[in-house]
């Protein structure tokens, strides 16, 4: 990693890249897309100077098959997308979840559906990042909230795909992917990393989907020898097809286990004054900030509001949400869509709790002073 | 985590604005860099459209002493206007007692309220230096110098870390020129 002065200034999308590298990336495969197109340009110029690939695909199907292919060839991969792009990336994205092939993907919000507005800033892919590929499966979505920490949950996201072998998306908007902020980057020796562990033992009789106790397989390192089966097909220990009940039944079973019986260590979540909170604010990318100078300046007028900022969007911080909803007796969840966090928050409330939202999908950010003046509304 | 002290928001908000191609953006790159270099905190956004020529343009800055809570503008100590179509984009905007500078010739009908507006020969300086596309850095050297948010060397420094060599001398003369127009 080349070497740079800690103090700088740094904009979102190239602290993403930059975390990447950081986290042990090696292969970036994308197809650019406004808002996140910085993110393959950086990569474009940091990859070669650690040896590692920048290939730029024909679209975004073919980009996410890449990064699947050099996962599974044993390198830290990802791309960088936005809507439309991540619409495309979602079948691979489940081959990902289902195979079970660490890897990536950047998803840069932009105003939706469709082409929407390239430009334009949204949160409306909160969904889409849990259920965009079908079926039942595991996935973990990491959600910054300035510049700084989307370097640090680019890294978090490489370490959580590599530890669990499921498809970990950093979701953020295009405000805070283009916000150009002072940054303090740690001294690259002093990150955590974490690499996926290999299959070790006799070459014979191994099982490429046989999961450890923590209920995750080693993968088979390329060229050390095992023989090996993947396949977007639901499989057996072995690799291979199945299709009886019982079978299919523990191995999926496995698969959404993963995250169920680690949610301690995948969750996390920032709490701001909520000691004493009775309205508490849950928001999360560029509204968390305008709910933090939100709720700063309730404070000041003696309003008893806190702000809860999750990091992890998927899995949602459920244990903690439930512990402030018994606590608060008013929940505002503002954010830049027509209404999706708030389904999970209202899912995890008791009907003594009232859940509101402020939305907004016209393009705009949610200025502080629209959140201030609803939370002023609520404390009356 | 749980942070408990609620901060309260210090530090200044700037806005650069005008149209596609003024050199806005680059302008708010070197003030920041000066503000970076005395130790605050600049979080830097602008306009982002499809338009790179000819739009309206804008570039702020959210100066602090820590990271911002929130970090686009929102409320405008300093205001710099080099287009008369791009006032619409601050109404509202404008803190009482904010300082707003414009061209004297490109916005003539500059906004009024409860502040200070100077208008200024902005771009018929640049164009006495020989280009009118040193207009942005003229600016800034005035802006400074109204606002005193940092001092001239240390702009003059931030400048010259920015900028090609061979732009260099051109823009250390416009930033002084500017900051002239005020403190000469």
């Amino acid at each position: 990693m080349s070497q740079m002065p800690q103090r700088q200034s740094l904009q979102g999308n190239q602290a993403c890249a930059l975390g990447a590298i950081a986290a042990g990336c090696r292969l970036f495969a994308g197809y650019p897309i406004t808002p996140s197109s910085e993110v393959a340009e950086r990569m474009s110029k940091e990859l070669p100077r650690v040896e590692g690939v920048f290939v730029q695909m024909e679209d975004e199907i073919a980009s996410m098959a890449a990064v699947l292919g050099s996962s599974m060839g044993g390198v830290k991969s990802m791309t960088a997308t936005s809507g439309p792009g991540f619409s495309l990336k979602q079948e691979h994205i489940g081959y990902a979840a289902l195979a079970e092939v660490p890897c990536v993907i950047i998803n840069v919000m932009r105003g939706g559906p469709s082409t929407g507005m390239p430009t334009r800033p949204a949160q409306g892919d909160v969904m889409q990042a849990r259920w965009g590929t079908h079926g039942d499966h595991p996935i973990i979505v990491v959600t910054p909230s300035s510049v700084q920490e989307i370097y640090q949950l680019t890294i978090r996201a490489f370490n959580l795909s590599e530890t669990y072998r499921v498809p970990v998306i950093v979701l953020y908007d295009e405000a805070i992917g283009h916000l150009v902020d002072t940054v303090e980057l740690p001294d690259p020796d002093s990150i955590e990393i974490q690499d996926r562990k290999w299959a070790s033992g006799p070459a014979e009789g191994y099982l490429p989907y046989a999961a450890d106790e923590d209920g995750v397989p080693p993968m088979p390192r390329p060229g050390d020898g095992y023989r090996t089966h993947t396949t977007g097909l639901t499989h057996l220990e072995t690799g291979f097809p199945t299709q009886v009940p019982a079978d299919v039944s523990r191995v999926i079973g496995r698969l959404l286990d993963k995250i169920e019986r680690n949610r301690d260590a995948i969750e996390q979540y920032e709490l701001t004054n909520c000691d004493d909170a009775e309205i508490l604010v849950v928001a999360f990318g560029i509204t968390a900030r305008s709910s933090e100078r939100a709720v700063n300046l309730a404070r000041e007028s003696g309003i008893k509001v806190g702000l809860m900022r999750p990091l992890t969007l998927w899995p949602f911080p459920e244990r903690k949400m439930k512990e402030l909803a018994g606590q608060v007796r008013h929940v505002l969840v503002p954010e830049m869509n027509a209404g999706q966090l708030i389904l999970e928050i209202e899912r995890l409330c008791p009907d003594s709790v009232t859940v509101s939202g402020i939305n907004r999908f016209d393009g705009l950010p949610i200025d502080p002073g629209e959140v201030l003046d609803k939370i002023k509304e609520i404390s009356k | 985590m749980n942070k408990k002290a609620t901060k309260k928001f210090r530090g200044f908000e700037i806005r650069l604005s005008g149209t596609g191609g003024q050199g806005l953006g680059l302008s708010g790159k070197m003030l920041a860099a000066a503000l970076t270099s005395d130790g605050l905190h600049v979080a830097q956004s602008q306009s982002y459209e499809p338009t790179s020529r000819g739009g309206m343009s804008r570039s702020d800055l959210v100066v602090t002493e820590g990271i911002a809570d929130y970090p686009l503008a929102t409320a405008l100590d300093y205001l710099l206007i080099l287009d008369q179509r791009a006032m619409s984009i601050s109404d509202g905007m404008i803190k009482k007692d904010a300082i707003v500078l414009v061209d004297e010739e490109l916005v003539p009908d500059p906004p009024t309220g409860d502040f200070k507006v100077h208008a200024l020969p902005l771009s018929k300086t640049a164009i006495s230096l020989g280009n009118l596309r040193v207009t942005n850095v003229v600016s800034l050297g005035a802006l400074i110098a109204l606002a005193n948010i940092c001092s001239l060397a240390t702009l003059e420094a931030a400048i010259e870390r920015i900028t090609p060599k061979k732009y260099a001398r051109m823009n250390l003369d416009a930033v002084r020129a500017g900051y002239e127009l005020v403190s000469s």
